[in-house]
C-alpha cells in the first residue's frame, strides 16, 4: 500500500509527507504531488499520474490517493484516465480530509492493511475530534 | 494490566502502539473508562480520548496474549506508570 498526496500547494504536500512518514514510519511509501509543474499553487495531472504509475510499476502495492479541495479532483480524474483498467483497479481515491486521512491511512498501511481497509481507515478522519473526547468547545 | 497515562497518547506513540499490537495474532483491546478501542486501529485508539492521568487497561486474548501484553507494556512504558498487572 502506498499513498499519493495531492494538494494545491507543493509545500503542503511535502510537509504532510514528512509528517506522515514521521508518524507511520519509513515503511510506507508516500509520494507528494502538490503544486503546478512550475511550483505555483494549483494541481498537476501529469505529476499525479507519474506518481501513481511509478508506484504501480514498481511492485504489487496498491495506491490510495488523498487530495485537498476544489479543482484537485479534476487533476486526479485526468491522471486516472491515463491508466489501464488493471492499473485503475489498484487505485482508490479517498474522500477523506487530506491531513488526518493521510495519517490514518499511512498507519494502517504500515501494518499491512489492504487498499479497502486503508481507505476505510482514512474515511474515519471525517468524524475525528481534535481534542480527546471532543472537549475544545465544551 | 492497569496503567496511568502521563502525557496523553498522541499520534506518533499511538501509531507505534498500533504497529506493535499488529505483530501479534491476539485480539487486543484498550479500555479507558467506558470506552474501548481496538489496539490495531489508529482511529479506534485516538477515539479513546486518553489524556494525562487517564487510567487505561490493556487486555489481550489469543495464542500470543502474554507476549503481546509484555511487548505492549514495554511500548507504553515511556508514557505511563504501570499500576498493576492483571493476572
Amino acid at each position: 500500500m502506498s499513498l499519493v498526496l495531492v494538494s494545491h500547494s507543493k509545500t503542503l504536500a511535502e510537509g504532510l509527507r514528512d509528517m506522515v512518514v514521521q508518524v507511520a514510519g519509513e515503511g510506507v511509501r508516500v509520494t507528494a504531488a502538490g503544486g503546478t509543474a512550475d511550483g505555483r499553487l494549483g494541481t498537476n495531472a501529469e505529476a499525479i499520474g507519474d506518481a501513481i504509475r511509478a508506484i504501480l510499476a514498481e511492485g504489487s502495492d496498491d495506491v490510495l490517493v488523498l487530495l485537498d479541495l476544489g479543482s484537485a479532483w479534476l487533476s486526479v480524474e485526468l491522471a486516472l484516465e491515463e491508466l489501464s483498467d488493471t492499473e485503475r483497479a489498484r487505485v482508490c481515491v479517498s474522500e477523506a480530509p487530506l491531513v488526518e486521512g493521510a495519517v490514518l491511512a499511512a498507519v494502517q498501511a504500515s501494518i499491512g492493511a489492504s487498499l479497502a481497509d486503508v481507505d476505510a481507515a482514512a474515511a474515519g478522519a471525517a468524524s475525528m475530534s481534535k481534542a480527546p473526547g471532543g472537549s475544545l468547545n465544551a | 494490566m492497569t496503567v496511568i497515562d502521563e502525557s496523553g497518547l498522541h499520534a506518533r506513540p499511538a501509531a507505534r502502539f498500533v504497529q506493535a499490537a499488529s505483530r501479534f495474532a491476539s485480539h487486543i483491546i484498550i479500555r479507558n473508562g467506558e470506552r474501548e478501542a481496538n489496539a490495531k486501529s489508529l482511529i479506534s485508539l485516538l477515539g479513546l480520548a486518553v489524556r494525562l492521568s487517564s487510567v487505561i487497561t490493556v487486555a489481550a486474548e489469543g495464542s500470543d496474549a502474554d507476549a503481546a501484553l509484555a511487548s505492549l507494556s514495554a511500548e507504553l512504558s515511556p508514557y505511563v506508570t504501570l499500576l498493576e498487572p492483571a493476572s
